[in-house]
């Protein structure tokens, strides 16, 4: 169906993607991970109350969250060009994927430690240990299948980010399904792109499904 | 009752929760003592305030106002780091037993030493020794999960005394189990108050497990203590209202009994007085038949005590003379308004 060199082209764009959408993810849980776990703590139910604090960084997630990601890569473009010096290409595409992808994963692991039994916590507090201490020895512990679940979903977000990200340039199966797809209107590409992207994202959830599953004492 | 040596000591204890227009008081004022080494019982039908209390005593509810001590040590005063470091000799234990599901039971008996700086070789040690204790040595790599509730509450209870507590605070710790596994749970906190000589705090609402255990107890109402007292005084006399719905009919609705009824009186027989048929004797002597209400038999630490409603007959002669036959004999007698 493609002669070697379009081969060649889709190989290193599927490349590309996993590898932009990996270090994507993971520079998201940089951000995200302690993100969370602030939102958690800082809650007025939390472990360490400040409520002002939870509310200010409550309300610029929610702020970012609500911005759709291609409004979102165009509208920090002036930031962009200060920060990685053009408006064009993978780095580009990358600071705007953080930005979209930070919030989204402290949503997540918030939603994650949450759902962790709060007598479980108070059973440690009543032993006598210390916020720090019920953070890393409960809460993340307890909640590691739940965070396993999460990262999947984050992973295939940020995937679908990072498709996005092609119409800037960012290089990928993205790109790749634009640029031949819908601008030269070349179907069979695109619908080629589209199962390749498909088949990422449910390697990755079942995956981050059976990893989970197989982490989880409860059962 | 002598003179006994205090390890808690509750003065002035408030505890008043904010809401959206006022605030709600749910402890009035309360003055407490639990000597050491002693089970001291706290029950209240639900919303007394029990579960408020017992957190009020390791501060994981903060008192409005009153203070709070630990074996002389004011805990009310102490700030954060001070009060975890106090917290090491208090041990909990919970209905729902609140364990780590990620980590097997040995794991969990170990999590409070690893809190507090304990080293692993040591505390895995101990960790199976009070598995051992608790008879569960052969479940140590299980995970919560795959034990049975009152496996739970054991590895719960090893946990509690992996710091080597002085005190041990259980709330409703039996409530979620069933009426066999209670008993076991019951008989384990009973040999380790007898064994280690730590003092037991029991929170419940059932006056069952105050009267296997414990020694005195404090039935709380409202926010208030009601009563306080041996369990056998308690039960022998309540003076309350509530002390009357807790122990005639273990704390349940009294909407579900028959209501008022005249001349009904609460009897209560000690165990030696079984051997004689004083009723049978009493009415053939004054030839008036009483009529028996309800009746059931207890087992308290003191000893075995049977207890029957009865309704005399209208004749106030022949009724005051069958009473003063019945105290002759020791039988406790006292009249009671409703059934």
């Amino acid at each position: 169906m493609f002669e070697q060199g379009m081969l060649l082209l889709v190989g290193e764009a599927f490349l590309e993607t996993l590898f932009m959408t990996l270090v994507s993810t993971f520079f998201a849980y940089v951000i995200g991970l302690p993100l969370g776990m602030l939102l958690v703590v800082s809650d007025k139910d939390g472990i360490y109350p400040i409520v002002s604090l939870n509310k200010i960084f409550g309300v610029i997630i929610n702020f970012i969250r609500s911005v759709p990601f291609l409004i979102l890569l165009v509208a920090i473009m002036p930031i962009t060009k200060i920060v990685v010096g053009t408006i064009i290409g993978p780095k580009a595409a990358s600071l705007a994927l953080l930005v979209a992808a930070g919030p989204f994963v402290a949503r997540l692991v918030e939603s994650s430690l949450k759902e962790v039994d709060k007598g479980v916590v108070e059973a440690a507090q009543s032993m006598g240990a210390s916020p720090f201490q019920i953070m890393t020895k409960v809460l993340l512990p307890e909640a590691t299948p739940s965070l396993l679940l999460g990262f999947a979903i984050a992973v295939t977000t940020i995937l679908g980010y990072s498709a996005m990200a092609g119409i800037c340039g960012a290089g990928g199966l993205g790109a790749i399904a634009i640029n031949y797809g819908y601008y030269r209107g070349d179907k069979e590409i695109m619908y080629v792109m589209v199962v390749l992207l498909v088949l990422i994202v449910q390697v990755f959830q079942e995956l981050g499904t059976r990893i989970s599953r197989h982490s989880d004492k409860r059962m | 009752m002598e003179e006994k040596e205090a390890m808690i000591q509750l003065r002035g204890v408030c505890k008043r929760f904010p809401q959206k227009k006022d605030t709600i008081e749910v402890l009035h004022n309360i003055d407490l003592d639990i000597y050491k080494g002693e089970i001291f019982g706290i029950i209240g039908l639900s919303g007394a305030g029990k579960s408020t209390l017992v957190r009020c005593i390791n501060l994981l509810e903060r008192p409005t106002t009153g203070q709070v001590f630990l074996d002389g040590v004011e805990l009310t005063s102490l700030g954060e780091k001070e009060l975890r470091a106090q917290r090491h000799s208090m041990g909990m234990i919970f209905q729902q037993f609140h364990l780590l599901m990620q980590k097997t039971a040995l794991e969990n008996v170990m999590f409070p030493m690893k809190i507090s700086g304990v080293p692993k070789a040591k505390a895995q040690e101990r960790a199976k020794e009070l598995l051992e204790l608790v008879g569960l040595s052969e479940r140590m790599l299980s995970y919560p999960a795959q034990l049975s509730g009152g496996q739970k509450q054991r590895v719960a209870i090893a946990r509690a005394l992996a710091t080597e507590p002085k005190v041990l605070l259980c709330d409703e710790a039996t409530s979620a189990l069933d009426p066999n596994t209670t008993a076991g749970v019951l008989s384990l906190l009973k040999d380790i108050n007898e064994r280690l000589g730590i003092t037991i705090i029991v929170i419940t609402h059932e006056m069952s497990v105050i009267q296997k255990i414990c020694s005195r107890v404090a039935i709380l109402d409202g926010g208030d203590i009601a009563e306080i007292g041996s369990v056998e005084e308690i039960f022998r006399s309540p003076k309350t209202q509530v002390g009357r719905e807790l122990v005639f009919h273990d704390g349940e609705k009294k909407e579900a009994y028959v209501g008022h009824v005249p001349y009904c009186y609460r009897t209560v027989f000690k165990g030696d007085s079984a051997n004689e048929p004083i009723l049978g004797n009493m009415m053939i002597e004054y030839g008036a038949p009483v009529n028996i209400l309800s009746g059931n038999t207890r087992n308290i630490k003191g000893g075995v005590f049977g207890q029957m409603i009865l309704q005399f007959p209208e004749d106030a002669e022949v009724r005051g003379k069958m009473i003063q036959y019945l105290r002759d004999r020791k039988v406790e007698v006292e009249e009671v308004e409703y059934v």
